[in-house]
């Protein structure tokens, strides 16, 4: 009796250790997470204007203008994903390949490992700033001052339509890859050697190791990395405020930045919320999808 | 004794003179886009004159929030508890602004004016019916700065040699920018502040626009901007950027305070960027001498909690005395200061008779950019098309009825 009253105390103070420790985590996470996600909910079914102050519950209204009468939101929509396409893929092969020639240890290996990182941990807003100097149109950018020294004539890299979309995502690419990079070389160091020794002695050459041992092994890493690199680039927001400002023609105008023009230039506060839901939702299916993806492809997990 | 009951005597006094003081003491928090030391320090000093006026006490601060972010930060405050009781207003604002009711009535505040010293044109923007929201601290002329060594090296007459002949015309102006290219393989001229092509693109656009005789659109908010002469105004600028690649072009950063340029259009305020260049500059009207104007205003906030005393406050830092001593930066819309001698030598940087032609001049006959309530959606949109034009082969006229319905949608 006295025992298990003594147990049971000890439980219930370890719980409220358990407990102490997770709440300054779990107040901030209510205080900037929960709450203002909850209220954007909300706000997205009024007509909330931060400018006039009004906030009038009307339903779903928000969202049937979204879906019918915003030419903006589909053209945002459809910029978001061929970012999200072009970037995506390329970031990962990249990434993966970087990461299998750095595995190697070979030649030039730790100078290559710390130039890839030096973007990561460059502000963003330096980044953009200095990358917008080297891209100028004409010959005036270095970029295509050099192309002109080999007799190539550059474009206008953030003022042609053509091009503003393919240069945001290169230096964006270029600007994380590191991480990405970091994951995958911490995840080719720990695959199992005996593994890939075994396929070597049975006389598997390298694309065979790599298409049948190396990537089946990097598979959960790889869809990991996928998911958190398609729902960063799904929120990009700084490098095209400073770079491009959504132009030219909108051509680089994504969602994020949408949602900005809308809440903080236009105050259309609730209607900007129906945007951030719009694209919650997206982000979440596309997760779900990767999530079911993982179970399929990836035998390997634990 | 006696010295104790004298120290006493001090100590209640200070006592007594203190609590008093705080008991009456007023906090003012007033918003503004200059962080500049010696611009605020001047407009602390109007504040401070104002309290000895009213024999009261004011405890103020200044907040200068950052020109892009401005009505963001400035409208997340005012619905807090740390409102700004003063703020400054940008042109393109002041519908929306007046309309949301964040603006106090100022009319009692301002009955001691003489009306007839300020502009009715100026204060326009800033009434709502009869009631005045905001009071214009600055009004100032787009005007043309030029590097007049370019010029020299060129062999090309300068604008103020084309404006004594009487020939300053858009036209004059494309061929002297072009002559500059040819000679020199400096750039012509600038947009303003390098930004015509995205946020200041009717800052550019509309001098040009207006002195051909079109418009953005007009008073009564019939749209102008795919009329015969605003299209040919466009085209104008156009083919000088395209046709003769006189302009810095979209993408480039060349700046004329650099010397990457050799004419470029600006306001009085940007005329200190010029300090310590190693060339000579002057200061000239824009071509076709049809003045537009940006505008800015002080307007107090009405659900503060000493909005009557701000908006005493806002008539006395915009009256007469105080808008003779910020002119030579902020130049004013009173009569008085436009027409006096102070006024010419206000800024050092400028010649008298330059801010004579080219400033005080423009004010009396210039107008105001085109602002609408819903101005911020209307950039927007308008951005999108507006962004067309900047390809050798756009076809104009029909990228400016493009222009033009987005307005329409919203003006209409």
């Amino acid at each position: 009796m006295n025992n298990s009253l003594a147990a049971r105390r000890l439980r219930r103070r370890e719980a409220l250790t358990g407990y102490a420790f997770v709440m300054p985590q779990l107040i901030g996470f209510t205080i900037f997470v929960l709450i203002p996600l909850v209220n954007v909910f909300i706000y997205s079914f009024h007509n909330k204007n931060m400018l006039f102050g009004t906030n009038i519950f009307i339903g779903f209204d928000n969202y049937t203008k979204l879906f019918t009468n915003d030419s903006l939101f589909w053209m945002t929509l459809k910029n978001t994903f061929v970012f999200s396409v072009l970037l995506v893929p390329l970031n990962l092969i990249l990434a993966l390949l970087l990461a299998l020639y750095l595995g190697d240890g070979g030649f030039g290996t730790r100078f290559t490992r710390t130039v890839i990182f030096l973007p990561v941990v460059t502000s963003g807003v330096a980044w953009a700033i200095v990358w917008k100097y080297l891209l100028q149109s004409g010959t005036a950018g270095p970029v295509n001052y050099f192309l002109s020294l080999a007799g190539i004539p550059g474009p206008n890299w953030l003022t042609d339509k053509g091009w503003a979309m393919v240069s945001v995502v290169i230096n964006r690419v270029l600007k994380n890859l590191g991480t990405n990079v970091l994951i995958f070389y911490g995840a080719v160091m720990n695959m199992p050697q005996d593994v890939i020794e075994a396929a070597r002695i049975d006389g598997a050459d390298s694309f065979t190791l790599l298409r049948r041992i190396k990537l089946p092994l990097l598979m959960p890493t790889i869809l990991m990395v996928s998911i958190v690199t398609m729902i960063g680039s799904m929120r990009v927001f700084d490098t095209i405020r400073l770079m491009t400002d959504g132009g030219p023609e909108g051509s680089t105008m994504v969602l994020v930045y949408y949602i900005y023009h809308q809440a903080f230039k236009m105050f259309n506060t609730g209607y900007a919320s129906a945007i951030a839901v719009v694209l919650f939702v997206i982000v979440l299916i596309l997760t779900i999808i990767q999530w079911a993806l993982r179970k399929k492809v990836s035998h390997y997990e634990s | 004794m006696k010295r104790f009951l004298s120290i006493l005597a001090v100590v209640m006094l200070l006592v007594t003179f203190t609590v008093g003081a705080s008991a009456e003491a007023v906090n003012m928090k007033i918003a503004t886009w200059t962080s500049n030391e010696d611009q605020l320090k001047l407009l602390g000093s109007f504040v401070d004159e104002f309290a000895a006026q009213k024999g009261i006490e004011i405890n103020y601060t200044f907040e200068s929030i950052a020109f892009a972010e401005y009505n963001t930060k400035l409208l997340l405050e005012l619905q807090g508890k740390d409102a700004p009781d003063l703020y400054w207003v940008l042109e393109t604002s002041a519908p929306a602004f007046i309309a949301s009711g964040n603006l106090a009535k100022l009319n009692d505040a301002l009955a001691a004016y003489n009306p007839d010293d300020i502009s009715a044109a100026a204060l326009q923007l800033w009434k709502g019916g009869e009631d005045v929201y905001a009071v214009p601290f600055s009004t100032s002329p787009f005007v043309l700065l030029y590097n007049v060594d370019l010029f020299k090296q060129a062999g090309a007459k300068t604008p103020d040699e084309l404006i004594a002949e009487g020939n300053w015309t858009w036209e004059a102006f494309r061929e002297v920018s072009k002559q500059i290219k040819d000679a020199t393989g400096v750039w012509g001229y600038e947009t303003v502040d390098g930004d015509g092509y995205n946020s200041r693109v009717l800052h550019n656009l509309l001098p040009i626009i207006r002195s051909m005789g079109g418009d953005a659109w007009d008073e009564n908010y019939e749209v102008k901007i795919d009329s015969a002469e605003s299209v040919a105004a466009v085209q104008l600028f156009h083919d000088m950027l395209y046709k003769d690649g006189s302009v810095v072009p979209p993408g480039d950063e060349s700046s004329f305070y650099t010397g990457a340029a050799a004419m470029t259009c600006s306001q009085i305020s940007r005329v200190s960027n010029l300090d310590g260049v190693e060339w000579e500059w002057a200061m000239c009207t824009l071509p076709g001498n049809v003045p537009v104007i940006g505008q800015a205003a002080l307007g107090a906030f009405s659900k503060g909690p000493n909005a009557e005393l701000a908006a005493e406050l806002v008539a006395y830092m915009t009256s007469e005395p105080c808008a003779a001593r910020i002119a030579g930066i902020w130049p004013p819309c009173r009569f008085s200061v436009l027409e006096s001698e102070a006024f010419l030598t206000s800024n050092a940087r400028i010649k008298p008779e330059q801010m004579a032609s080219a400033v005080a001049a423009s004010i009396g006959t210039g107008r105001v950019l085109p602002s609408h309530q819903l101005y911020p959606q209307i950039e927007v949109e308008a951005k999108i098309a507006y962004d067309k034009l900047w390809n050798a082969d756009a076809d104009v006229a029909a990228i400016m009825q493009e222009v033009a319905k987005v307005y329409r949608t919203y003006l209409q």
